[in-house]
Formats: structure tokens, C-alpha cells, sequence
């Protein structure tokens, strides 16, 4: 059985968004509720979830988990009867937390690293969209130290450093016909180091009802000096670039939750969050050397994005936790400026988990993310590509957690 | 219950799920809508043929647009559709032009692959002496022969005369008797294009109008033998029950990078650079005296390659600056030249609309076509423009089209046909295709 999945996991390629180039999946017990987890004090994931919820949390602990994303993508050129579809490529989200400190004490210690942005498309080299984009592979890892203070018994703030080690990669073909027939291309590849930070309050109210409030600030990648890798004909490569800037913004984002406790064996966690994608303006690429081409700025003009999350716990029994959830997902992309690197729309997700508690220390928990983005009719302003778009994402994930 | 036997049930059964599942788009059936497409033929020129690069060679019969639109065609119900191939052996065909590098200063260097397919000559009497291809005797789908006017197709001796129509004839010049137009008619088909007209003011255009036998064909004789070509064609050949078709006006020649490519202003900034003072280009126009040329005159892009800019006469006047030794007449389409051009080409596209309208045939306006991308567009992420070389639409001799720039008007004439008849044959992907091949 083991073997069979692994062969699975390993055969099946992915990619994952759940808005744009937006991941989430930064903990295991919420993933599987939909992804709401700002208003309730679950597990070590709420130093991600709400620094200020961490100086609740019962326990210390540390878990890690990742889930892997297989997203499969279809285009079908308008006037075309082909679908062409991304190709398979296992993609996997990892994250890791840990809280430690007393638990009597007000003050807490968190630490998380885990990756908010991120993606893999990977569409054939040949493909009708080649001159667009033909493999984009972006990952930014986000390691966030976190204190997390409870001012009274029912209300706690949070606040975490943030360092963002990000990594981008991409390929697309070049409208230059070399000697054997086939069309240029161009790889740029580069690194990131940039830092942001994420905060949050968490109250419990005399209802019963917890809310959290959280703001996870915007971090703009900066690529500095990337390599620019351009194959074009052999009497032209002089006057090709090497190396290139770019920025990237990877957005705030600002949530609020709620969680009602309809029994104590029952759970319900609503999400409402807003991403600041509106700074996405242009995606830019400034080369050394200009003489054949000039630098890029391609327009993408996002809006602000949001997501609606609702999950619901229930302990079985006293080991076994089901969990369910679901999410819409607005997009941020607007009508005229969908690109094959994020064929991004509209999305519904259903998640559904289970956690098992196999020692008063030890548990596992299990999800399972399905994501089902609209299909769309898009002619991109800019590159002229016209056709339908559709995305679908299955995404089971793992998380181990040791407790003390 | 076995928690660990739930979670490796559930685990495994998401993973087949996501392993099997791809995104569905809504089913597309294509259909042949009012039209059928059991034997399309495609009729016209050099365009139609897949001539490029100067030549008619293998790849670029491979390329030829009537091809990309009879393999879409096989999706609604069409037949096989043969070309007139060159055989492998004899790729190169009639020669064509190939770039072999750039020169220091990025001045394209192109040089002439020699012909492969030419295995003689034969003199036509009255005529002169013609060149001989290879025969060609297998199907044939696509009737495109370089160099035909309008005015030539009820000829019965033009297949004396045009080595590409002779090679796709049975009898060797001087003894072919066939009209083109009996000749594309000679077999039943169900469905034509027709892309004719080009030629009958090319070749005044090109050749700077400097020969009085390439003066374009009379107006009034161009819609009567179009009205005959598109009434003979719809009869759909010896034996057909009646054919559908498509038929498209004829570009803007002045547009093209054969036109467009050598201009005053850079023929001025090359001879400056060694000779600030000269302030004028002097040609010879069609008539009247040598005088200086302005922006409104067209300079050839032969002109380019044949590097007279300068040279003395023997007289020691410099080609070109000098009222004495002005740029040939072959070398320049004048301000009144160009718009005789324009004028018969205005012409003539009108009497293809309304043939079209008349005849209820589809129609591509491959004029608008190939001034909208000559202008410049985006296709796909693949910048698209007339500029000579490097703007992926016009090949080497800057007036037929790269596979790419085919691969779009094929996807135009598709349009063209799913809007009139109702069909949806899909396009092409025009991605697949290349522009000019750089060294």
C-alpha cells in the first residue's frame, strides 16, 4: 500500500495556487476545514493562522506536515478544437511550527516556516501559449519568529518577524526562428531575500464566540541580478541580456475569524480574508542589455481578492477528529489579464480531514483539498492569447505533531 | 473500526481521484455546417503554392496555406488533400533565398540556394527559352502556380510558358495545350479557394514599372475574367454537382517590407555617414527628368542587396547623388507609380467583393488582413509586424509570407468559411509555425 502511494504521489505532477500565485495550505487540521483558522486557537499552525492566539494554546508543541498539490490545467485556444493541458509535476507545501514557553505564562514563543506563494506550470515547450509562458516555478519560504502575549485571560496579541527567502523560475519561448526550424527560449532564474511581518489579536468573548483578527504584511521579492538565459539564434546572442530585476509583490493579507463551540466536542470556524493583490500593477523584468530587446512591463492590474472559509471539528472520539470545510475564492485577476502562468478565476474548495490522536503526545492528521476554479473565456490584453481556461487542484496533505 | 485502515482508505482512494481527474472543457464537435468538403481544391498564385524565400522549395510547400486548411477540413468530413511536393531529393526546388549572417553593421547578408529541381529547359517559340522542373503526377489538391495573372488563366499556352504550371501538366513545353482554368476544372470537387488577381499588378510594382509589359491588367477585363473564374468555379469541375468556396481580395503590395524596407531617410543616414553634406537621393522616375526622390517614392528592396549607392559612373558622378547617374527607374516605384498600384489594386479588390457577394462565396479581406498585422500586433505573445526579417510575417524576398504569416491567413480563410457556411472547422495553431530562420 505504501509503495503504491508513494508511486502516486511521485507519478502525479501539481501546482498550487488557491488565489492567484496564493497558497493555502499552512495547516493540516485547517486545510481540511476549508482553510479558516484566524478566529479559533487550534494547533501550532495559529502562529501562521494568528500570532495571538498562540498564548492559548493548551500545549507546546511542534508539527510538521506538507501537502501535496496536483493541479492539472486545460486550454483551449478559441477556433481550436485541441486541449492542451499542463503537465504533471508533483508540487509539495511543506510547513513546520513550533510553540514553546510556559503554558501558565502570558508570554509565548512561536516559530513557523512555511510558504504562502508558490506555484509550478508546466506546459509543453511546444505549446500554443509558448510565447507567453511555457514552465513558471515560484516558491517563496516565509520563517517567522513569533511572541505571543495574552493580556488578560480572554484576549491575546501576537506578532511575528517575518524573513521571506523566495525563488522564481521561468520559461517561455522566444519569437526568433533559429537555423533548425525550432523558436528561441528564455529561462529567468533568480533569488529573493526579503522581510515582512505578521500580527494579530484573539479575544474570547463572554458568549463563548473566539474572533480573531490578523494582518500578514505585504513582502515584495526582489530579485536582484537573476540570470537571464536567452537561446536565440547564434548572430543575435550578443545583443541578448544575462542578467535581470524584477519585483515581485507577494500581498498582505487581512483576515478576521469567528468559532463557535455549538458542544464541546464541535468546532465551527468561519474565515473572511482580504488580499491586498490591487499591488500587483505590472510584472517587470529590467535586462543589462538592451540592444535587441527592450525591458518588459507587462501589465496584470489586480484587483483586491477575498475568500469566504467555513470548517467544522467534531471528535468522534476521544482520538479521532472528522473535519469538513468549504471556501469560495474571488479572484483577483480582472477581465483581459488572465495569463496561462496563473490561469486564475473564481474557485470553490471542499476539504475534508481526520486527526488521530495515537498517544497523549504523538497525533496525525490528514487532509484532503479539492479545488475546482471556474472555466474562463480570456483574451489577455497584452499577448493576445484567446481561449478557455480551466483549473482543477486535489491536494491530500500530512501533518505529524508531538505535543509536551 | 481501524482508524489507520480509514485514513489509507481515504488517502488512497484522494490520490487516484486527483491521479485520473483532468479538467473538462465543453465538448466541441466540429461540423462542415452548408458546405462539403470532400475535395476541396485551392486555386491561385504563388501564395497559394507556399512560394517563399524568393522560391518554391519543399518546406515551403509543407507550409502552404491551402494545406493547413484541407488537414483542418479532414475534421469536418474533408478528403485527402495532395500537394505538388518536390521529392526529397529535390527539396531545394527552384532555389530560394537563405540569410547567412549580418554584417558588421547588421545589414542582412542573403545568399541564393541553387535550384534542384530543374532538369532542362525548353524553347518556346515566339517566347523564348523557359526553364523544366521535375514533373509532378500524383493527386493534386493544391492548383497554386507561381507567377500566374488573372489574365493568364484561359491561356491555352501558358502552360508553355510557366515552369511551375508546366510541371504539374502531362506534356512537355512546347506542346501543352490546357488553359489553367480548364485545367482546375478538368476533375469534379466540392469546395474551392480562390486567391487570384495578385500577380496582374505585382510585377509592375516590383519591377519599379520599368517594363511596360508588366502595366497592370486592364480593370474591365479583370472583373470579366474574375466573374468567368468564380461562375466556371462554382460549377465545381467536369462532372461535380457544384462547389462552394472562398475567395480573397489581393494585398497592398506598397505595405510589404519589399516596399518598405529601403527607405530615403535610411539611404540618406548610410550615405551621410561618409558624406555629411549630400542632402538628396536622385532617381529616375517613370517619366520626366532625374530629380530628387521624396518620401512619397518607394525604393526597392533589390536596391538594398545591389550596393550601387555611390558608385561612380564614367563619368565619376555618384550613383544616386547626382541628377547625372540617378537611382534606375527598376530600382524605384515612384509617387505616380505607386498610385497607379494603389489605384488597380483598389480596383480589382472591388470587383472580388462583389464577385464574392454575387456568387454567395465566402471572403477573406486578406488586404485589411495584412495591413493590420503588417502594422503591428501581438499573436500569442509573438510580436507580428511587416518589418523585413525580424517581423515573422513576410519571408526573405519581403513579399510572400513565413509559414507563420501562412499559418495566420489560413486561419483567416477558415474564419472566413465557418462565417459563411455555417462550418466550424478549427483553426490552426499558429505557434507551430516559424518566421524567418536565422544562422
Amino acid at each position: 500500500m505504501k509503495k503504491i502511494l508513494l508511486s502516486f504521489l511521485l507519478a502525479v505532477p501539481i501546482l498550487g495556487y488557491s488565489q492567484s500565485y496564493q497558497v493555502n495550505l499552512q495547516g493540516q487540521k485547517q486545510t481540511a476545514m476549508g482553510g479558516a483558522g484566524t478566529g479559533v486557537a487550534l494547533d501550532e499552525a495559529a502562529v501562521f493562522f494568528n500570532p495571538g492566539a498562540v498564548s492559548f494554546l493548551k500545549k507546546n508543541g511542534v508539527q510538521a506536515g506538507g501537502s501535496a498539490i496536483f493541479l492539472k490545467a486545460a486550454f483551449r485556444e478559441n477556433g481550436s478544437n485541441i486541449t492542451e493541458y499542463t503537465k504533471e509535476k508533483l508540487t509539495v507545501d511543506p510547513s513546520v511550527y513550533a510553540v514553546f514557553g510556559n503554558p501558565n505564562n502570558r508570554l509565548r514563543f512561536g516559530l513557523g516556516v512555511y510558504v504562502p506563494f508558490g506555484g509550478a506550470v508546466h506546459w509543453d515547450p511546444n505549446w500554443t501559449g509558448k510565447y507567453t509562458v511555457t514552465s513558471l516555478d515560484l516558491q517563496a519560504i516565509y520563517v517567522q519568529p513569533t511572541l505571543s502575549y495574552k493580556i488578560t485571560d480572554h484576549i491575546g496579541i501576537g506578532a511575528g518577524f517575518v524573513y521571506t527567502n523566495g525563488k522564481v523560475d521561468l520559461k517561455r519561448g522566444v519569437p526568433l526562428t533559429l537555423n533548425d526550424g525550432t523558436s528561441g527560449t528564455a529561462q529567468l532564474k533568480g533569488h529573493s531575500n526579503d522581510f515582512g511581518w505578521n500580527a494579530g489579536i484573539y479575544v474570547e468573548t463572554v458568549s463563548g464566540v473566539t474572533i480573531g483578527v490578523t494582518h500578514r504584511s505585504q513582502v515584495t521579492a526582489q530579485v536582484k541580478d537573476g540570470d537571464a538565459i536567452f537561446r536565440v539564434p547564434q548572430a543575435l546572442q550578443d545583443g541578448f541580456p544575462t542578467k535581470f530585476n524584477a519585483s515581485l509583490p507577494l500581498p498582505a493579507t487581512s483576515s478576521i475569524g469567528l468559532g463557535f463551540y455549538p458542544s464541546s466536542k464541535t468546532i465551527i470556524a468561519v474565515d473572511a480574508n482580504w488580499v491586498h493583490w490591487s499591488k500587483y500593477k505590472v510584472l517587470a523584468f529590467d535586462y543589462n542589455n538592451n540592444s535587441r530587446i527592450p525591458n518588459t512591463s507587462s501589465p496584470r492590474n489586480y484587483h483586491d481578492g477575498g475568500a469566504l472559509r467555513v470548517g467544522i471539528q467534531n471528535m468522534a472520539t476521544e482520538r479521532l477528529a472528522l473535519r469538513l470545510g468549504a471556501a469560495y475564492a474571488f479572484t483577483p485577476v480582472g477581465k483581459g489579464y488572465v495569463t496561462p502562468e496563473v490561469p486564475d478565476a473564481n474557485r470553490i474548495l471542499l476539504s475534508a480531514g481526520l486527526g488521530y490522536k495515537a498517544s497523549e503526545r504523538f497525533s496525525i492528521d490528514l487532509s484532503f483539498l479539492y479545488e475546482n476554479v471556474k472555466s474562463r473565456n480570456e483574451t489577455n490584453i497584452e499577448t493576445n492569447l484567446s481561449g478557455d481556461f480551466k483549473t482543477v487542484a486535489y491536494i491530500p496533505g500530512i501533518a505529524l505533531s508531538y505535543k509536551w | 473500526m481501524n482508524s489507520k485502515f480509514i485514513f489509507k482508505s481515504i488517502l488512497a482512494v484522494a490520490v487516484v481521484t486527483a491521479a485520473s481527474c483532468k479538467p473538462e472543457l465543453k465538448t466541441i464537435t466540429p461540423s462542415k455546417g452548408s458546405a462539403d468538403f470532400t475535395r476541396y481544391i485551392a486555386v491561385g498564385n504563388s501564395l497559394t503554392s507556399g512560394f517563399a524565400d524568393g522560391g518554391l522549395y519543399l518546406e515551403g510547400q509543407q507550409n502552404a496555406f491551402p494545406l493547413m486548411i484541407g488537414t483542418q477540413m479532414q475534421t469536418v468530413g474533408g478528403g485527402t488533400f495532395s500537394m505538388p511536393f518536390f521529392n526529397a531529393n529535390q527539396a531545394d526546388g527552384s532555389g530560394y533565398k537563405k540569410l547567412s549572417s549580418f554584417t558588421a553593421t547588421g545589414d542582412p547578408v542573403i545568399t541564393d540556394v541553387p535550384a534542384q529541381a530543374v532538369i532542362g529547359s525548353a524553347n518556346v517559340p515566339g517566347f523564348g527559352t523557359v526553364p523544366l522542373f521535375t514533373k509532378y503526377a500524383g493527386d493534386l489538391n493544391n492548383y497554386g502556380v507561381p507567377g500566374i495573372r488573372l489574365n493568364n488563366i484561359t491561356l491555352t499556352y501558358y502552360g508553355n510558358l510557366n515552369p511551375y504550371f508546366e510541371r504539374l501538366l502531362p506534356n512537355t513545353s512546347p506542346a501543352n495545350t490546357t488553359s489553367y482554368l480548364s485545367f482546375v476544372n478538368a476533375k469534379p470537387f466540392t469546395f474551392f479557394s480562390m486567391w487570384l488577381g495578385n500577380n496582374d499588378v505585382l510585377g509592375y510594382a516590383t519591377g519599379g514599372a520599368a517594363v511596360a509589359a508588366d502595366f497592370p491588367t486592364d480593370k474591365a477585363l479583370f472583373t470579366q475574367l474574375y466573374n468567368l473564374a468564380a461562375s466556371t468555379m462554382i460549377k465545381g469541375g467536369a462532372g461535380g454537382t457544384g462547389a462552394k468556396g472562398v475567395v480573397a481580395t489581393i494585398p497592398d503590395v506598397l505595405s510589404t517590407p519589399y516596399f518598405t524596407t529601403v527607405t530615403l531617410k535610411a539611404l540618406l543616414t548610410a550615405v551621410q555617414a561618409s558624406a555629411p553634406t549630400v542632402q538628396a537621393i536622385f532617381i529616375q522616375p517613370g517619366t520626366g527628368a532625374p530629380r530628387p526622390a521624396t518620401a512619397e517614392d518607394y525604393f526597392l528592396l533589390p536596391l538594398k542587396a545591389a550596393n550601387v549607392i555611390g558608385k561612380p559612373n564614367a563619368a565619376g558622378l555618384p550613383y544616386g547623388l547626382h541628377p547625372g547617374n540617378p537611382v534606375e527607374s527598376k530600382y524605384v516605384l515612384d509617387k505616380a507609380e505607386a498610385a497607379v498600384v494603389a489605384d488597380y489594386t483598389n480596383s480589382y479588390n472591388a470587383t472580388i467583393k462583389s464577385v464574392a457577394a454575387a456568387n454567395g462565396l465566402a471572403l477573406v479581406d486578406a488586404n485589411a488582413l495584412l495591413k493590420v498585422y503588417g502594422a503591428g500586433k501581438v499573436v500569442n505573445g509573438a510580436a507580428v509586424s511587416a518589418a523585413y526579417i525580424t517581423g515573422n510575417l513576410f519571408s526573405l524576398d519581403g513579399i510572400h509570407l513565413t509559414p507563420f504569416g501562412y499559418a495566420i491567413v489560413a486561419n483567416e480563410f477558415i474564419k472566413s468559411i465557418n462565417s459563411q457556411y455555417g462550418s466550424s472547422i478549427p483553426t490552426v495553431d499558429v505557434t507551430k509555425y516559424r518566421g524567418v530562420k536565422f544562422p
